[in-house]
This record gives C-alpha cells, structure tokens and sequence, in this order.
C-alpha cells in the first residue's frame, strides 16, 4: 500500500514543479543538465574562487621584485619548486598571484561593461520598439553606425588619448558594444507589442511605462541572457587586449594584457612569462564560453519544447 | 504566353532591386554622415592640442596659436565640420599630422623646418595599406574555410554525435583565445624555436601566413557554428530527405543542396562578423608588424593623429555598409526567394 504510495508520488512531483518553473528557471535547469555547462561553471568558480582568496593568504605581493629569483620557470619546467608554481617575471615577480590579480580585474571590467551594454542598449532597444516611428528611425541608424566602427578602434582612440582607469575601460567598453542589445531588445519589444495582452493591458489603461517595465522587459531577458555570458568573455579579451596596447589598467597593477606585453620582450630567455597569463586567460574564457553556449542551446531547447 | 510572364517577372525584380540598392545607398549615407560627425565631434572633445601636435613639442607657444588659427581650430565645432564636409566632398581627406610624405615620422624635426609643412596625404595613406590587408584577410578567410568546414559539415550532417560534441568544444576553445597572445605563442613556435615562418614586418607573402591563421582561427568559431546549424536544419528538409529517391547520390546532396542552402547565413555571418574580423585585423597587425590599414590605425592612435584617425574611421564605416550591401544581393543571387 505504502509502496504504491511512493512509486506514483514522485512522477506526479516533478510533472507539477516542471509546470511551474518559469521559462527562464527551465532554461537554468536544462543548462546544468549538460556537463558542458557543469565543466565551465566548476573551473570558472574555482578559477574565481582563487583569484578573490589566493592573493589575500598567499605572502606574495604581487607587484613586489625579487631579482635574485628572477626568470624562475614554472614548477613542471624546473625542479619542481613550489615556491613560484608558474615561474617568475624579469623582476622576480611571481606569475601565479600575478596572474590572478590580473583575473580579478579582468572578469571586474568584464562584467560591469556587460551591465553597461545591457542597461544602454536594451533601454535603447525598448524605446526604440516601443515607441516606433521617427525615434524608432534614429535610434536604428544610430546602431547601424555604432556597428559600422569596430568597437576596438573606437576604445584605442577614446582611451589612447584620455588616462586609462577602471572606470574609464568600462565606460568606452560599454558605450561602444551595446548595438547587439539594442538590436534584440527592439525585436522582443515589437514582437511583444503586438500580442493581445499587452493590447488588453492598454485597455486596461495601463502606460506606456507601466507595460514596458512589467510586461516587456521581463520578455527580453531570457533571448539575452547567454549573450551576456558570452560577452562577459569577449569584454575580458578586449581588456586584456587593450592592456596589451598600454591602454588598459595601468602598471604596476598587473593585468594579463600588460603581463604578457612585458613577457613578450623575454620571449627567448622566459617563454613563460608571455605563455602562463595567456593560458590563464583561456582557460577562463572556455569556461564561461562553455556556459555561455550550453545556454544557449538550453534556451532553444525549452523554446523547441514550448512550441 | 510562359515567355512573355517570366519577362514580365524578370522587369518587376530589376525594378526591385533598384529600390533596394538606392535605399540601402541612402541609409549607408546616413550612416556615414552619424559615423564621420561622430568621430570628429569625439577627437575635438578630448584632451591634446591637434596645432601642438602639428607644430611639435619643440615650437613656441606663439605658433602654436598661430597654427590653430590658421587651421580654424578656434571656430565652434558645427563649423569646423561643416568645413571638412565640404573637404570630404570634393575627395579630400586632409594631410596626416606627424606622417612627412617622404615616408618617415618626422617627429624630429625641428618647428621651423620647412619639411614640417610637407605632410602625406591621408587618402594616400590608406590607400598605400589596402592592398596587404586585402591579402591578409582574404588569406585569413581561406584558412579559416580549411579549418572550419569539415568540422561544421561534419557536425551538421550528425547532430548529437562525436564530431558534433567536437566541433562544439573547438569552437568553445577557438573563441576563448586571445589573438595576440595566440599571435605571441605561434610567432615564439614557427620563427624562434622551429625557425620554419618569419613573423615580422613584410618582405614578401611568406610573411601573410602567420598572422592570416592567427585571424582564421578567431574567424573558425563563427563558421563552424553557422555551418553545423543552418545544414543540420536544411537535412530536415523535405526536398533533402526524397533526394535519394531521385537517384542522388549522398555527396551530391550534401554538396549541391545542403551546403549551397548553408552559404546563405555563412554569407550573412560574414557581415555582421565584419566588424570584429576588422578588429582582430588591426591588433593583428600591430603584432605581427604587418604594414597594412590595422598597423596604421593604431600607429595613428598612439601618435594622436587626428586626422588620420578620422580617415580611416570613414574609410572603414564605408567599406562596412557598402560590403554589407554587396552581401544581401550576393545572397538574392544565391537564392532569388530572398526579400529585402
């Protein structure tokens, strides 16, 4: 009796909670379900993880010199010291909380520009959508133009000629890759507009800000959430590589872009100092790459499921 | 009677096309009018005194001002851009401020010498690089073909197999990694340890061959991903799946009507991708030493040369929309259901 019990519960459970997830949490539970997304998520916590303790517990400061221990390789070229596992720099400087000093900076620029694309362009996108016509008209031509300039170009010419700071990379970062967002946000919006709720809400006599904030925003995540996680990672390259060009957070702070310009002048001597950050680097980005991509598909999936 | 109908289609669609063409010329004009006003507008507001500039850090400050008002930097900005408009229109770009037109930087020389005064034209200038960077990116777009086509093919033709979890992870790893340092670690490889590729500068095509896959492999993900979903969804198709049944053999349908149908989003990626590809280009470049527009935009950066700054942002907002028009008639061409 009891058996029966439990054998049909559990069936029943989990068709009801499934019924009530909303479309974004059945993405989230489909992504975990890969390990793609699993294997990106562990490494870039523990990536993460090491980066925000590491430097904190470890005695080494990462901007301190030490020349006597200068050009140290990492520990599986050399003797297996663990002392500086990824070897030192020109000066003696230890690659390792380098490396991630230079990572907390990376996903910090990384991720705030990706706020900034997000707020400007999807605001955009839904005035834009929402409102039609002669905005509708401007707003457009103003992406097509923000498109038509690579974003590299127009972030070396803003920062090349002003002081490069944190606040400074975020804001070029983010005023110059926001096209995408607005792009997706004006199709949610009109396609949004257009379904008979929105149409009852209006009878209803709710505004235009109302309906907006409620009913459209909300439709525009989930289409946008992996672009985001996506860009996280292409917003990190472009930091790195515009510390690369001098242009990014400036030394002695470590960033892998100015770690691996110094490193490129050892190229012969310290093959490591130019390799170690670089690998750093990518591994993180096919972390998050990973994620990125297994929600993707987890959307199509639930869109598939839906349809 | 047949004759005289498909006539009559071919008229409507010239006719179509026309509209197209001359609204897609007349929305790219507006583009590059928002482009040009916004760069000059940006390099007028920030920090750095283009008559210094000119001048050199040597001169006295009574040149300075001289220079400034002989080049109308003093006028309000509207005017100032109402004025290189008009330069613009009638083919001119203006002359580079550091660059001497014998070629060399001419950063030494002193205020009042008269070679100051003897600076290279922009247009020349841009002109002068377009060619290697063609060569460069039309290298970089054969190689990344090599290396994504099997991979996407393969993919597309089996979802959810090996190859395509393969094609998947290789896309994830090409996309993750960072140009320039892949640039560093490959010139490290070939040039210093194997000694098999140069990787500096430009003394002949050998050199395009590095930095052509450095730009391939941050092309490859892009086409990988494109190639295995548009031909995985044209496989479903009916016109694919009673295609044996017509006697076709499996690489004939993969080739003439799965891969020709996924040209056209490949064609469309190529587009949009245009712009990151012209990024990748200029960091490219700037490593590798490449002579081409990319080594020159960053050069004209870092020595704050407003002038051929503003050029080459044109010259290269125009080269987007025009080359984002040539690819929506290509793919009309390729497939004539296509609208506009």
């Amino acid at each position: 009796m009891s058996d029966t019990v439990t054998k049909n519960e559990p069936p029943r459970h989990v068709a009801s909670t499934a019924a009530m997830l909303t479309p974004t949490q059945r993405m989230l539970r489909e992504a975990w379900s890969k390990p793609s997304f699993k294997f990106g998520f562990f490494t870039f916590t523990v990536l993460l993880l090491g980066a925000l303790i590491y430097p904190e517990i470890s005695s080494i400061d990462p901007t301190k010199m030490n020349i006597k221990a200068r050009h140290t390789p990492p520990l599986f070229v050399g003797d297996w010291s663990w002392a500086h596992p990824l070897g030192t720099d020109h000066l003696g400087r230890d690659l390792l909380v380098r490396c991630l000093v230079g990572l907390r900076y990376s996903v910090l620029i990384g991720c705030a520009t990706v706020v900034m694309m997000f707020i400007v362009g999807c605001g955009l996108g839904l005035l834009s959508g929402f409102k039609g016509k002669f905005t509708d008209t401007i707003i457009m031509r103003i992406t097509d133009a923000q498109l038509s300039i690579p974003m590299i170009i127009l972030a070396i010419a803003i920062l090349g000629v002003s002081r490069p700071t944190v606040p400074a990379i975020i804001l070029v970062l983010g005023l110059s890759g926001w096209p995408l967002y607005a792009r997706v946000a004006r199709s949610v919006t009109l396609s949004e507009k257009s379904k008979e709720y929105i149409k009852g809400q209006r009878v209803l006599g709710a505004s235009d800000w109302r309906i907006i904030f409620l009913f459209v925003a909300p439709a525009v995540l989930p289409p946008i959430a992996f672009v985001a996680v996506l860009d996280v990672a292409r917003m990190m390259i472009f930091e790195s590589i515009l510390g690369f060009l001098g242009l990014g957070v400036q030394p002695p702070t470590p960033t892998f872009g100015n770690i691996i310009a110094d490193g490129r002048k050892y190229l012969i001597n310290a093959w490591w100092i130019a390799t170690m950050p670089g690998l750093f680097l990518l591994f993180t980005l096919t972390s998050l790459n990973l994620m990125g991509s297994a929600l993707e598909g987890a959307r199509n999936n639930v869109l598939k499921g839906a349809a | 009677m047949d004759g005289s109908a498909s006539a009559h289609a071919r008229k409507a669609r010239r006719l179509y096309l026309l509209i197209f063409l001359s609204r897609r010329l007349l929305q790219g004009a507006v583009v590059l009018l928002i482009v040009t006003f916004a760069i000059f507008t940006l390099l007028r507001v920030v920090p750095g005194d283009p008559a210094r500039l000119i001048v050199g850090g040597m001169a006295p400050d009574e040149v300075v001002v001289q220079k400034a008002e002989e080049l109308g930097l003093n006028d309000p900005i509207p005017v100032q851009f109402l004025k290189y408009l008009g330069e613009i229109a009638r083919g001119d770009l203006g002359n580079s401020f550091v660059r001497a037109k014998s070629g060399s930087m001419g950063g030494a020389v002193a205020f009042d010498d008269p070679s100051r005064g003897d600076r290279a034209e922009v247009l020349d200038l841009i002109v002068e690089r377009v060619p290697l960077t063609l060569q460069l990116a039309g290298l970089a777009v054969v190689f990344a073909l090599i290396i994504s086509f099997p991979l996407g093919v393969a993919a597309g033709l089996n979802p959810g197999s090996w190859k395509d979890k393969l094609a998947f992870f290789a896309g994830s790893v090409f996309v993750s990694v960072p140009n320039f340092w892949l640039g560093i670690v490959l010139a490290l490889l070939f040039s210093v340890q194997l000694g098999i590729l140069p990787s500096i500068g430009y003394k002949g095509f050998e050199y395009t061959i590095l930095p052509a896959f450095v730009l391939a492999i941050e092309m490859a993900p892009f086409i990988i991903r494109t190639l295995s979903v548009s031909i995985a969804q044209v496989m479903q198709e009916e016109f694919i799946s009673v295609a044996p049944l017509r006697g076709l053999m499996r690489s004939r349908i993969v080739g003439a009507h799965a891969i020709r149908n996924a040209s056209i989003p490949l064609l469309n990626l190529f587009g949009i991708q245009l712009g990151s590809l012209l990024g990748g280009v200029l960091v490219i470049e700037f490593i590798f030493d490449y002579p081409g527009l990319g080594r020159l935009t960053i050069n004209a950066v870092l020595q704050r040369d407003f002038p051929l700054i503003q050029g080459i942002a044109i010259f290269i907002s125009g080269m987007f929309v025009f080359i984002n028009i040539a690819v929506d008639l290509a793919a009309s061409f390729i497939d004539p259901r296509l609208e506009y």
